[in-house]
């Protein structure tokens, strides 16, 4: 079902965005979403500031040897960024919490709700992404 | 890179503002997902996590990007660059529209660091046409030029020839008065000795010897000319017969002078030592082979 020549023009097979797809035959191929899919995204990017200022995401892209031609692609390497910390700090959230309901202190308001972010929450989270960190508990 | 060192530099003090602004941004992230305190280990760690996952994400950007012979990424080597960093980019557009309230304002010093111009003495070149004008500048001219400190000697030949004069001048005077030092002396006036010292002239027995004795480098190549003439055989016989009555005539002469030289000196027996000043030795003679 495939086209042998890939010089000929494809004549069945759904095109999207210029990106030729392969029909499916028989739902042997499923047919891969080839279409960039933050295109769309980048366009809605332009009124969005995200919490990194530009100057300094590119700063930090420039001496990597990153040279962005489009500030919209900064600003969303730099959101990728804060959504990488931000799911860091939402395990390291749910760790603490795990760790403070269940002693059953309190049942009838929820745990207060100062929780400080400790190193003892850090270490598991990121764990869990494969990043070890280990502190030691005194300086000498 | 972040200074243990107590001064900072320009560069420091830029750098540093940049690591402060992450900083901030972090705490306001832990903010937003409901911390109210965090430990300063811990937002060290995330700062600094966040600093070398945008680096990566540019590093590895840009990799993709020279990979297919492109100077300037574009969204899919982006896109690619965060799904190989185990980032899934579908739900990138929902923490975007879930989390806008935080906006930092928090802009960096904005003064470059500029490397200061130390010592620049002079215009540098400017350069040629064929480099682009990205290329750091040519060094300062004292760096390739020279210029000789020295001044130029005078040229002038009146004045060079003053030069010349008096240096023989002070040169004949010197070695004069040296030679009086060392020797002895006769003075002109009767009371003052060492005003005028002229060097005492010595008398020699027979005075017409220095006009017949050749000097040493004549009798050097006397020498030379006769072993020549000797392994040569020459067909010329006046050369060797003009040489022949030259070297009996000043060899009965230097026997003579070296029996009067023995007798002045005193105690000299063939012996080459004893008298310590060199300019008060006799003069040697070199000996002459005795001729065919």
């Amino acid at each position: 079902a495939v086209p042998v020549s890939a010089a000929a023009a494809p004549p069945e097979g759904a095109m999207s965005n210029g990106v030729y797809v392969p029909s499916a035959a028989n739902g042997d191929v499923k047919p891969v979403v080839s279409s960039t899919p933050l295109v769309d995204f980048l366009l809605q990017l332009e009124d969005y500031t995200p919490t990194i200022p530009d100057a300094v995401t590119g700063y930090y892209l420039n001496r990597a040897g990153f040279e962005a031609s489009d500030p919209r692609i900064i600003r969303l390497i730099s959101l990728a960024a804060q959504k990488f910390i931000s799911d860091i700090a939402n395990d390291a959230l749910q760790h603490c919490k795990m760790k403070g309901t269940t002693s059953g202190s309190s049942r009838g308001k929820s745990k207060d709700k100062k929780y400080t972010l400790t190193m003892e929450d850090l270490a598991p989270a990121l764990a869990e992404y494969g990043i070890n960190v280990k502190k030691p508990h005194y300086f000498t | 890179r972040s200074g243990s060192k107590h001064g900072t530099t320009p560069a420091d003090n830029y750098y540093l503002a940049r690591r402060r602004t992450l900083q901030v941004v972090v705490s306001s992230l832990l903010t937003e997902a409901g911390f109210e305190s965090a430990e300063k280990a811990a937002v060290e760690t995330l700062t600094e996590m966040l600093q070398s996952y945008i680096s990566e994400i540019g590093r590895s950007a840009k990799s993709y990007c020279e990979h297919t012979a492109r100077t300037q990424p574009t969204l899919s080597d982006i896109v690619v660059t965060l799904v190989e960093m185990g980032f899934n980019v579908e739900l990138l557009p929902a923490y975007a529209k879930r989390s806008q309230r935080m906006v930092i304002t928090a802009p960096p010093v904005t003064n470059q660091p500029v490397t200061p111009k130390a010592l620049t003495a002079g215009q540098n070149k400017p350069h040629p046409s064929h480099i682009p004008s990205h290329f750091p500048e040519f060094p300062d001219p004292h760096t390739y030029i020279k210029t000789p400190t020295y001044r130029e000697p005078v040229s002038d030949y009146q004045v060079l020839r003053e030069k010349a004069a008096s240096q023989r001048r002070d040169v004949e005077r010197a070695l004069t008065r040296f030679m009086a030092k060392t020797g002895e002396t006769q003075s002109l006036f009767k009371d003052d000795v060492s005003t005028f010292p002229l060097i005492a002239a010595r008398p020699f027995t027979v005075p017409y010897l220095t006009a017949l004795l050749p000097s040493e480098l004549e009798m050097q190549q006397m020498e030379e000319t006769d072993s020549s003439e000797q392994e040569e055989q020459t067909d010329t016989e006046n050369l060797p017969l003009h040489m022949g009555t030259d070297d009996s005539g000043p060899e009965k002469e230097n026997s003579s002078v070296l029996q009067q030289n023995s007798s002045l000196a005193g105690s000299r027996n063939g012996e080459e030592n004893v008298i310590d000043n060199p300019y008060l030795r006799p003069v040697k003679k070199p000996k002459i082979r005795r001729k065919k």
